[in-house]
């Protein structure tokens, strides 16, 4: 039910910096025990924070190892299992390492030989900082929302819709449904959200999806009065 | 000058506002910058832009050269070249030169400030004569340390580990350090001579003071004259696209006061190029800014033959100017040719020859190129992200070990 006394949205930005370790891989033997090495805040970096790192651009890919080991290593059935594999649906990101490198033992057991990349396509570890920052944007009406939205940038979608999951250690709780329901009791608009793929959306194209379920749900309401 | 506001024309009035509510957390801060010269080179550039523009954000930042004789920038230019993996023997004496000229110049600074940004190997080893006390120093490296020189970066690591943190262009440019290392590339200013849109008249103005023939296709290099940017493979290119196509070739090149070889490399290129009237060297003035860019705003295809590359802000800057970029497959380079769709890496004078040809035959796709390289810089390489990164790493040296920092 619709409360009396709506609670504002209020819209965070963040940016991130990286921080490369200074750690490279030739090989993905060299990869693996680079990786079995590194701390949490790596891998969470390769991991989850492409689509921010790549904001303007579509990649084939949704994380680092999967770019990597199609553009780099050209080794295109590993791409395809890193590029299949959802981090958001492990507990935590160290349970993400643990099956990133189950992955790359499976991979290389069935291997002649440990794959390689020409110098210059070395894969450079890093990890992050991500500075949250509150916008002068706020919305209490589903119409706000929308405006809002709108003229969010890149890094505030990022923060509310993919590290909200992280944060809230649930895929399925990103900030901006868990406002719909709580604050507006929109299910439906929420529902849409909950179903955007979005891990496999760069910023642009989750905002856009975004964009058209809010519109949808504000012209279906405009219909009901 | 411009202000911080003129730039919302460009990126937009929600990226100026990110970068004042980040800034509102440096209030009273107060910030040095040192490198070796004001005049020439990306570096200066950068900070002719980026100083004013924290100023104007509340944050006092000051911007300071060393000094030396021809001895120390020789040195220099060999740590440099030395740096960026060309073996050169170092005797004791220099070194103990470049030590000297660092502790001098220490003489002439406090260092009080909360952040000093050191930039470059030429002042590097002032930090050995403070007490850093409260004061988080920063090295900022702008030059390809992919493979250095192993005994000199021993050398300058032991300087280096003093220091808070580094900053590097590129993840290929970073070493393993005991402190943080943040990624920064150069930027450029989109508002400043060398970059804005210019009137008709003054394009035709530079055309006619160069002498240029507008009526053959230009194939341009903008560099410094310097080994490592590859200017006689770039006559080997022209000639063999010459062979097919009635074109020509623009060398120009600026000085840096701080790169005494330049004189020497221009000597040599100048002989290559013979009396060849198709080849135009143009030894440009300090400040040649509106030079440069009515150069690259006429030129046809646009080359940055590099073996070794910083970061080449140049090629930034052409393609900004909505041109596609043929450049050596090095360094920053490679960050900012997506190949096939901003530009074209190379690998040797062959590769140059046919991409120049390639773009010189197809206008509609290097058209295309060059409308999608104008907006993967707009989103990645203009001074305002890089304003927004040096408030970033100011923030996280303040939260020291967070990995999520809420302001």
């Amino acid at each position: 039910m619709k409360k009396n006394k709506i609670k504002a949205f209020e819209f965070y930005n963040c940016v991130m910096l990286i921080s490369p370790t200074g750690q490279k891989a030739s090989n993905l033997k060299e990869f693996l025990n680079i990786v079995e090495e590194s701390e949490d805040k790596v891998v969470f970096h390769h991991l989850y924070q492409s689509p921010f790192k790549n904001e303007f651009k579509v990649l084939e890919y949704p994380n680092d190892f999967a770019q990597w080991a199609a553009t780099s290593l050209e080794d295109m059935a590993l791409a395809e299992k890193f590029a299949n594999f959802d981090p958001y649906n492990f507990n935590n990101v160290n349970e993400a390492k643990i099956a990133v490198m189950e992955i790359i033992e499976e991979h290389l057991w069935d291997l002649v030989t440990v794959p390689w990349v020409r110098p210059g396509f070395e894969f450079y570890f890093s990890s992050s900082t991500t500075i949250i920052f509150r916008l002068d944007m706020r919305a209490s009406s589903l119409a706000e929302f929308y405006d809002c939205i709108k003229q969010a940038p890149l890094g505030s979608i990022y923060y509310h819709f993919y590290e909200a999951r992280k944060r809230n250690n649930d895929k399925e709780k990103d900030d901006f449904s868990s406002w719909l329901i709580e604050e507006l009791d929109e299910k439906e608009a929420a529902g849409d959200l909950k179903e955007i793929d979005f891990y496999f959306y760069s910023l642009i194209e989750a905002k856009e999806k975004i964009l058209t379920i809010i519109r949808h749900r504000l012209h279906k309401n405009e219909q009901v009065k | 000058m411009n202000k911080l506001n003129d730039y919302a024309d460009i990126v937009g009035k929600n990226y100026i506002n990110q970068l004042k509510s980040l800034a509102i957390n440096l209030k009273k801060k107060k910030v040095i910058m040192v490198n070796s010269t004001k005049d020439g080179g990306g570096v200066a550039e950068i900070l002719h832009r980026l100083v004013p523009l924290l100023n104007e954000l509340g944050i006092q930042t000051k911007w300071e050269t060393i000094s030396g004789d021809s001895d120390f920038f020789n040195t220099t230019k060999n740590i440099h070249n030395a740096l960026q993996g060309q073996k050169i023997c170092f005797p004791r004496e220099m070194l103990e030169h470049y030590l000297e000229v660092n502790k001098k110049n220490s003489e002439k600074f406090e260092f009080s400030e909360d952040f000093v940004f050191i930039h470059d190997p030429q002042p590097l080893p002032i930090i050995r004569h403070f007490n850093k006390n409260k004061s988080k120093w920063i090295w900022r490296c702008h030059i390809d340390l992919s493979k250095p020189d192993l005994s000199l970066w021993k050398f300058l690591k032991s300087y280096l580990l003093q220091y808070d943190a580094s900053i590097f262009s590129i993840a290929k440019f970073t070493r393993v350090l005991p402190h943080p290392q943040y990624l920064v590339p150069p930027s450029i200013d989109p508002l400043s001579d060398k970059n804005k849109e210019l009137e008709k008249s003054e394009i035709d103005d530079v055309i006619s003071s160069f002498g240029i023939n507008s009526d053959k296709p230009i194939i341009l290099q903008v560099s410094r004259f310097d080994r490592f940017k590859g200017p006689l493979g770039v006559i080997n290119a022209y000639r063999m696209v010459k062979k097919e196509i009635n074109c020509q070739l623009i060398l120009a090149g600026g000085e840096a006061s701080d790169d005494p070889e330049g004189k020497i490399v221009y000597d040599e290129v100048r002989q290559e190029a013979g009396n060849d009237p198709d080849i135009k060297l143009l030894l440009l003035k300090p400040n040649s800014n509106i030079e440069i860019n009515v150069l690259q705003r006429i030129a046809d295809v646009i080359i940055q033959n590099s073996s070794k590359e910083g970061f080449g802000l140049v090629v930034t800057e052409a393609l900004w100017k909505r041109k596609p970029v043929i450049g050596g497959a090095v360094g920053g380079i490679t960050l900012q040719i997506i190949n096939h769709q901003t530009g074209f890496l190379i690998h040797s004078d062959e590769g140059a020859a046919f991409r120049i040809r390639y773009l010189l035959n197809r206008k509609h796709i290097s058209e295309k190129m060059g409308k999608l390289a104008r907006e993967y810089v707009l989103n990645n390489f203009l001074i305002t992200r890089h304003l927004r990164d040096y408030l970033s790493i100011m923030i996280a040296l303040e939260n020291k070990n967070k990995h999520i920092v809420q302001l």
